[in-house]
C-alpha cells in the first residue's frame, strides 16, 4: 500500500470530503461520514432573486474552465447561503475509489506512476465511484498546513511512516473551493492560492518528503466590498464577478421571510417541497454539460466580442477568453447549440466588470459602461 | 454580591431585548451601546439568570488570539501524550449559550471576522495545525460597547438581531445608585423568587412561540418600514419578524399586535436606519444640512439600482396596498422613537465623554500578535509556543532518527519546519483623515478635486495598508462621511452625494477629526495625518454645532476654539497638511494661519489636481 493510499483511506473514513456531499441525494452513498453532519442547507431553487449570482455559479458548473466567480455585495443578501446551497445541485463525477485527490483513473495512474519505485498500475484494475462535485469551505482562520497538507503525525508516530496528510486543496481538486469574506483572507494564504490556481498543482515539502498533487478547482469567493478591497492579482483570477444587492421589492422580501421561516420550522419538509425543482435543475445542468462540446460560435460573434473588449480598453486576453467560454456555457444552459450576441449580452457584465481600468473620477457604473459599449458594438454589427 | 437581572432598575429596553433573545435565540444576539459606567455589562452578565440552568455563558477577552478563539492544539496534553490533543476554542465553548463581549467595538477585526463566520455557519471550522474538525458553535452574541470607543463593524451587526437604540434612556448612572441602595435592603429570598418567576415566564413564552402567527400584511408593513428607513440587506426582515413573534409570545398571545411590531421596529430597524423615513412634513422639519437630500435616497447604492427601476416602482405600489392603518402606525412608531436627528446620535455621545479624556495618554501599540505562521527564523519574531506545539509530537520519532544520534538525549529537537513566526495585525499604515470644506465659500470644482484625491489614495490603500477617513463640514457641524476604511466603493458612494453650501464649522471638523484619530489609535493605528481642504475661514462655533440656540460666538472666540483644538491635535502627534484652494485675490491668509496652528504644512494649490493633493499628502 502506498503512502498516499493509506492517507486517503484514513482521511476518507473520518472527514470532510464527504461532509458537504452527505446531504445530497447520492445514488450510492460512500461510507457514511463519521463526522457530525452540518445542518441542512437551504435549497438552491428556493432562493429568491439574485439571478446574477445564481447564473454565474451554474455556468461555472457547466464549464469549470470559466475560472470561478467572485460574489460581492451588501450584507445579508444571501451570498453564502447561495454558495452553500450549490452543493445540492451539483452533478456527479467519477473518481478512483477513495482517492483523496478525486482523480480519474487515468490521472490516478499518471500520478502514481510518477512516484519513485511505484509499480505500473493497470487502469482497468481500478475501481471507480461516483461522487458529487466536492465543495470545500476554506475558513478565514485556516492555517497554511491545513490548506496545503502536511505530514500525518499520528501515522508517523504509530507506524514510523512519514505519510502525507492532504489538505483542503487536495479535497477541492475537480470541485469548488469556497472562501467567504475572501477580501479579508490573509495575504500569505492568498499567495498560496494564486500559486496553486496558476499551476493547477500543489507542492508540499516537509519533514524530508516531497508531495506533488493536482489541485484544479473552481474558486468561489464572496464578500462585502465595504470591508476592504481585494488584491488585484486575486481579482484577476476570478472568471466572473457577480454583484448582489439588497432586494427592494416588498413582495419578494415577504417571500424570502416566508420561505426562511418555513425552512427553519421544518427543514426536512421544506427540502421535500423543493426536491423536484432541485432534481430538475440538476438535470438541466447535467444536460447542458453534455451539450457543451457541441456548442459553436460564429466568427462574427467572436469579432464582436473582441471589439467590445478593445473598446473598453481591457488589458490582456483573459476578457475575451472568459466571455467566449461563458457564452458557450450560457447557450448550453439555454439548450441552444449556437452562441448568439444575445447570450453574450447576458453575460458580458459578469465577465468584464472587474477587468475595467479603475478611474477615480469615473462615476459611471461598470455595468452601464459595458452595456453602452455593447450597444455600440451591436449597432455597428447591425449596420454592416 | 452578584446583582441579579431583576435587581436592575431601569434599562427597560435593554431588558426587553434580552428577554426577546431568551425566548428566541435565533435572533442571534443583542448589542447594547451605552456610556461608561452605565451598568450595561452588569445587565449583560445578569442575562444568565433568565436562561435555563446550565446554559453556557462565555466571556470573550478582547485580546483573544486566533487559536484560543477557534480552537487548536493543546500544548501540554500533546507533549504529555505525543498525540495531538484538541483544545476547543471560545466560540465552541459558547455553543448552546451566550458569548458575551464587553467593549465590542474594540474587538480586533480578525476576531470579528471569525465570530461572523461562526454565526453564519452555526459551527466553527478548525482547519489549523494539522487539525480538521468541525465544532458546533450555535451561540447568542451579547455585546456591550461605548460608542465613544468607535463603532462596531456593520458586517457583525448585520448578524445580530437586536440593537438597543442608543438614547439618553441608556444612561443609567443615576439609576445604578438606586440599585445600590435597594440592594442593601433587599431580601435574597425575594430575588430568588422573582428570578424563578421570570424564568418560568420566559419558559412559557418559549412554548408559546410556535403558536404565534403573523399576517402577510404585517410582514409587509415591517418590510416597508425597513425600506423607508433605508436599512441595508434582507436578513434584517427575518429578525424583525422574529422579534415581533417573540414579543407576542412573551405576552402569551397567539397573534402579533401593534405593540409587538412597534417593539420590533424599535429594536431591530431603527438602530440600523440610514435615513429618515420619507414623509413630506417630516422632511421639511429637518435642517437642510443634516437631512440627506432626496437624491441620496438609496443608501443601498443608487447606481446599482438603475438597471431595474421597476423594483422601486413595485415597492411604491406595494406601499399603496399596505393597509393605511398599519402604515400610519409604523410611521408613528418611528417618529416617537427616532431622535430628532439620527445623524446626531453618535455625536451626542461623544460630547458627553470628552471632559477628562482629552489629556489621556496615547495608546501606542504597534499592532497586536494575532497568529503564528510558518516562516524563516530571521524573518520576524519567533513565536515560541506555536513552534513548540509544532515540534512536540515529533520528539519521539526524531530522537530515534539516526541523523540525530550525535545530539544529547535531553535536548528538544526543533527542525527548520517547526519554526513559526509571529504575525501582527498590521496597522503599520497611515490613516489619512480628509476634512473637506463643503461650505458655500468653496467652489464646487474643489469638491471634485478632493473627491478625486480621496479616491486615488484609496486605490492604493490596500498596497500600503493605508486607511482613509472622510469628514465633510458645512452648515452647523461637521460629519464623518466615511469612518476609517480601505473601501473604494464606499468612499465613492459617499463622495458622489456630498452636498455643498452653508456655513463653515471648522472647529467642529477639527474636533471630529481628532475624535476619529483617537479612536483609530485605540485600534492600533499609530500614524495619522489630517488633510484639510479648506479656505480656513471658520464661522460656526463648536457650541452652535451642538446646540442650535447657542449664541453666535465672536470672531476671537472662534479663533480661540480652533487654536485650542489645533494644540490638542498637534500634541497628540497628528501630522497635518492644509491645502488652500482659495483664489489668490480673495485670500485673507486664514489657511496658512491654520496650518501654523496645527504645526503642519501649508500648500497653496488654487487649481490643485487630484494627483497633486495625493502627492502632497504622501510626501510626508
Amino acid at each position: 500500500m502506498t503512502q498516499t493510499e493509506t492517507a486517503a483511506k484514513k482521511t476518507a473514513a473520518r472527514k470532510t470530503v464527504a461532509k458537504k456531499a452527505a446531504a445530497a441525494p447520492a445514488p450510492k452513498k460512500a461510507a457514511a461520514p463519521a463526522k457530525k453532519k452540518s445542518g441542512l442547507a437551504f435549497p438552491f431553487t428556493a432562493i429568491v432573486g439574485q439571478e446574477e449570482m445564481k447564473l454565474s455559479l451554474i455556468l461555472n458548473i457547466i464549464d469549470p474552465r470559466i475560472g470561478g466567480v467572485l460574489v460581492m455585495g451588501h450584507r445579508g443578501t444571501g451570498k453564502s447561503t447561495t454558495v452553500r446551497a450549490l452543493a445540492e445541485v451539483l452533478p456527479f463525477i467519477d473518481r478512483v475509489e477513495d482517492d483523496i485527490y478525486n482523480r480519474t483513473p487515468s490521472q490516478f495512474v499518471e500520478g502514481e506512476d510518477a512516484r519513485k519505485g511505484a509499480k505500473a498500475i493497470d487502469p482497468a484494475t481500478l475501481k471507480t465511484e461516483k461522487i458529487p462535485v466536492p465543495v470545500v469551505d476554506l475558513p478565514l482562520g485556516a492555517t497554511e498546513d491545513r490548506v496545503c497538507g502536511t505530514i500525518d503525525i499520528e501515522q508517523a508516530l504509530t507506524s514510523g511512516v512519514k505519510a502525507f496528510e492532504p489538505g483542503l486543496l487536495a479535497q477541492a481538486n475537480r470541485g469548488f473551493l469556497y472562501i467567504d469574506e475572501v477580501n479579508l483572507l490573509d495575504d500569505h494564504l492568498v499567495d498560496v492560492l494564486l500559486d496553486v490556481a496558476a499551476s493547477g498543482k500543489n507542492v508540499v515539502e516537509r519533514e524530508g518528503i516531497s508531495i506533488r498533487h493536482p489541485a484544479r478547482f473552481v474558486l468561489v469567493g464572496s464578500g462585502n466590498p465595504e470591508e476592504g478591497e481585494l488584491r488585484p492579482q486575486l481579482l484577476d483570477r476570478f472568471g466572473l464577478h457577480a454583484r448582489i444587492i439588497t432586494i427592494l421589492d416588498v413582495a419578494k422580501r415577504v417571500d424570502i421571510v416566508k420561505r426562511r421561516r418555513e425552512f427553519d420550522e421544518d427543514p426536512d419538509a421544506f427540502m421535500k417541497k423543493y426536491s423536484r425543482e432541485q432534481v430538475k435543475l440538476q438535470k438541466k445542468i447535467q444536460t447542458a454539460k453534455e451539450l457543451l462540446p457541441e456548442v459553436t460560435m460564429s466568427d462574427e460573434v467572436l469579432t464582436d466580442i473582441a471589439r467590445l473588449c478593445m473598446n473598453l480598453g481591457i488589458d490582456g486576453h483573459r476578457g475575451e477568453l472568459t466571455i467566449t467560454r461563458t457564452a458557450h456555457a450560457h447557450a448550453a444552459f439555454m439548450g441552444q447549440k449556437v452562441v448568439t450576441m444575445k447570450h453574450v449580452r447576458e453575460i458580458a457584465g459578469l465577465c468584464l466588470r472587474h477587468r475595467l481600468r479603475k478611474d477615480p473620477l469615473e462615476t459611471l457604473d461598470a455595468g452601464e459602461k459595458i452595456e453602452r459599449e455593447l450597444a455600440k458594438v451591436l449597432g455597428e454589427a447591425e449596420a454592416v | 454580591m452578584k446583582i441579579a437581572f431583576t435587581d436592575i432598575v431601569g434599562m427597560d429596553l435593554a431588558k426587553q431585548a434580552l428577554m426577546l433573545l431568551a425566548v428566541d435565540p435565533a435572533l442571534g444576539g443583542v448589542v447594547i451601546p451605552s456610556a461608561v459606567g452605565s451598568g450595561k455589562s452588569t445587565l449583560a452578565r445578569a442575562f444568565a439568570d433568565i436562561l435555563p440552568e446550565g446554559t453556557p455563558f462565555v466571556e470573550l477577552p478582547l485580546n483573544v488570539t486566533e487559536d484560543r478563539l477557534i480552537g487548536g492544539v493543546d500544548l501540554e496534553a500533546t507533549l504529555a501524550s505525543g498525540v495531538r490533543v484538541v483544545q476547543h476554542g471560545v466560540l465552541s465553548k459558547a455553543n448552546g449559550g451566550v458569548l458575551y463581549v464587553d467593549s465590542l467595538s474594540l474587538l480586533d477585526s480578525s476576531a470579528v471576522s471569525h465570530i461572523m463566520d461562526a454565526m453564519s455557519r452555526g459551527e466553527v471550522l478548525v482547519e489549523r495545525e494539522g487539525l480538521s474538525e468541525v465544532h458546533p458553535a450555535n451561540f447568542m452574541l451579547v455585546g456591550t460597547y461605548d460608542p465613544t470607543d468607535g463603532e462596531v463593524r456593520m458586517g457583525l451587526l448585520d448578524r445580530i438581531g437586536i440593537i438597543v437604540p442608543f438614547t439618553a434612556q441608556n444612561d443609567f448612572r443615576a439609576r445604578k445608585k438606586i440599585v445600590d441602595v435597594v440592594l442593601g435592603k433587599r431580601d435574597l429570598e425575594d430575588t430568588r423568587d422573582e428570578l424563578k418567576m421570570l424564568a418560568g415566564f420566559i419558559n412559557a413564552a418559549k412554548e408559546q412561540l410556535p403558536q404565534v402567527s403573523i399576517t402577510k400584511e404585517q410582514v409587509q408593513a415591517l418590510i416597508q418600514t425597513a425600506l423607508s428607513l433605508g436599512v441595508e440587506g434582507n436578513r434584517v426582515d427575518i429578525f424583525t419578524v422574529r422579534a415581533a413573534l417573540a414579543s407576542a409570545a412573551l405576552q402569551q398571545r397567539s397573534d402579533v399586535d401593534e405593540e409587538d411590531m412597534k417593539l420590533a421596529i424599535k429594536l431591530v430597524l431603527i438602530p440600523r436606519a440610514t435615513r429618515m423615513p420619507e414623509r413630506e412634513e417630516a422632511a421639511e422639519d429637518m435642517g437642510p444640512e443634516e437631512a440627506p437630500p432626496p437624491e441620496e435616497e438609496p443608501e443601498t447604492g443608487e447606481e446599482e439600482q438603475q438597471p431595474d427601476n421597476s423594483t422601486d416602482a413595485d415597492a411604491e405600489e406595494e406601499k399603496e396596498e399596505t393597509p393605511d392603518m398599519i402604515e400610519e402606525l409604523m410611521m408613528e412608531a418611528i417618529e416617537t422613537e427616532l431622535p430628532d436627528n439620527i445623524m446626531n446620535i453618535s455625536l451626542a455621545s461623544k460630547k458627553k465623554s470628552t471632559s477628562g479624556s482629552r489629556g489621556e495618554a496615547l495608546n501606542n501599540r504597534r499592532g497586536r500578535f494575532v497568529r503564528a505562521q510558518p516562516g524563516e527564523m530571521r524573518s520576524g519574531k519567533v513565536a515560541l509556543i506555536p513552534t513548540l506545539i509544532s515540534a512536540a509530537p515529533w520528539q519521539e520519532t526524531r530522537k530515534k532518527d539516526k541523523k540525530m544520534a550525535g545530539r544529547p538525549k535531553t535536548a528538544l529537537i526543533i527542525s527548520k519546519d517547526d519554526v513559526k513566526i509571529k504575525r501582527f495585525r498590521d496597522k503599520s499604515g497611515t490613516l489619512f483623515i480628509f476634512m473637506v470644506d463643503a461650505s458655500g465659500s468653496m467652489a464646487l470644482n474643489r469638491m471634485r478635486q478632493a473627491k478625486g484625491a480621496v479616491a486615488s489614495l484609496l486605490q492604493n490603500a490596500y498596497v500600503h495598508r493605508d486607511q482613509v477617513a472622510l469628514i465633510s463640514f458645512r452648515g452647523k457641524q461637521a460629519q464623518v462621511l466615511l469612518p476609517p476604511s480601505q473601501s473604494v466603493d464606499r468612499a465613492k458612494r459617499e463622495l458622489d452625494v456630498l452636498p455643498t453650501g452653508g456655513g463653515t464649522p471648522l472647529a467642529s471638523a477639527l474636533y471630529l477629526g481628532w475624535e476619529t484619530a483617537k479612536q483609530a489609535r485605540t485600534k492600533g493605528v499609530s500614524q495619522i495625518m489630517f488633510v484639510l481642504i479648506t479656505d480656513g475661514r471658520g464661522n460656526i462655533g463648536l457650541q452652535s454645532s451642538f446646540d442650535p440656540n447657542a449664541e453666535k460666538p465672536s470672531k476671537e472666540d472662534l479663533e480661540k476654539e480652533v487654536e485650542a483644538l489645533s494644540l490638542s491635535v498637534q500634541s497628540d502627534g497628528i501630522a497635518s497638511v492644509v491645502i488652500d484652494t482659495q483664489m489668490n485675490y480673495l485670500s485673507r491668509g486664514e489657511a496658512p494661519k491654520l496650518a501654523q496652528k496645527l504645526g503642519g504644512r501649508y500648500l497653496y494649490l488654487p487649481n490643485a489636481k487630484a494627483e497633486q493633493i495625493v502627492d502632497a499628502a504622501l510626501s510626508f
